[in-house]
């Protein structure tokens, strides 16, 4: 049975900085057979990769064209992240315009899983930057939780959007090596009233 | 696939209407300035009917949009045709408080 659809932000796993293991997210998305793997190569990909996942979940009903519009944003919004958030001059300012699209560099690598079991997506990308830090996660999802002002101008809303919309949601982070962001959606039953 | 960006704009007796269409993000920004050229009137009305979706950097436009038009040229603005996705992401990010919908 279907829960009804969820009022507010993902059970959150932080795992955090870690300097002293090798990248890989084992208990939290672990590889299994049916674990689809993207070598994501330009922002021109993306409209491929979002078709494709929404045509795993399918619109047979409502619930799952739900389910579909939610995993087409996390998509847009977690490679948009890897394409252009990641990417970081020395002083920490955006490399890349994104306004314009983009190839990755021969030492950058853009890594998307996802998996759907019929009722649960998994979605992950990880990105060969590492910039991310613990206290920028913190800090967007506390500002866009507590600001009411409507401020176009606000960081983090990506972020935000992903900590609210995904029922389990994770960041792990290797300082200037890479940054894993994933998490998972329930298919459940849309509301009928389109409000929170 | 997504379907880019675009706008269509009409002038009625009572206000005026932009039906909106597409993907609204980082590359509907010059349509979003071009857009807000063409509103004179008192009242404007968005219908977002045959909008697909709308990631951060689309809601950072439009409420850089409805800044423009309800703060600072006091202009009355209207949403409607909205999804139950997209509202959920204009009630999480205030664009509700700049605009009402209409349905």
């Amino acid at each position: 049975m279907l829960e009804a659809e969820k009022h507010g932000p993902a059970t959150m796993v932080f795992v955090g900085t870690a300097n002293d293991v090798s990248p890989g997210l084992e208990g939290l998305f672990p590889d299994s057979a049916d674990t689809v793997v993207r070598q994501v190569m330009s922002t021109s990909d993306k409209p491929a990769l979002i078709e494709e996942v929404t045509l795993l979940i399918g619109e047979f009903d409502e619930d799952h064209a739900l389910l579909g519009q939610k995993a087409a944003l996390m998509l847009d919004e977690m490679l948009e992240n890897a394409f252009y958030a990641a990417p970081r001059t020395p002083e920490g300012k955006p490399r890349y315009d994104q306004r314009l699209p983009r190839t990755i560099g021969k030492d950058e690598q853009v890594l998307l899983r996802y998996r759907y079991d019929g009722i649960r997506l998994f979605l992950e990308v990880r990105d060969s930057w590492g910039s991310l830090t613990q206290g920028q996660v913190f800090s967007y999802l506390a500002v866009n939780t507590q600001e009411k002002e409507p401020d176009p101008e606000r960081t983090g809303r990506g972020l935000f959007f992903m900590w609210w919309m995904f029922d389990h949601f994770y960041v792990r982070i290797y300082p200037g090596q890479e940054t894993a962001i994933g998490g998972s959606l329930l298919l459940q039953k849309a509301r009928s009233d389109s409000k929170l | 696939m997504d379907k880019p960006f675009s706008f269509v704009f009409h002038k009625g007796p009572l206000h005026e209407i932009v039906h909106l269409a597409g993907v609204i993000d980082a590359q509907a920004e010059a349509h979003f300035e071009e857009l807000q050229k063409k509103i004179n009137g008192n009242a404007v009305v968005f219908d977002f009917s045959q909008v697909g979706r709308i990631n951060s950097m689309g809601i950072a436009l439009i409420l850089r949009c409805l800044k423009r038009l309800a703060s600072e040229r006091k202009i009355t603005v209207q949403l409607q045709g909205l999804n139950q996705m997209n509202a959920m992401l204009f009630k999480m990010s205030g664009v509700f408080l700049l605009a009402k919908e209409v349905r």
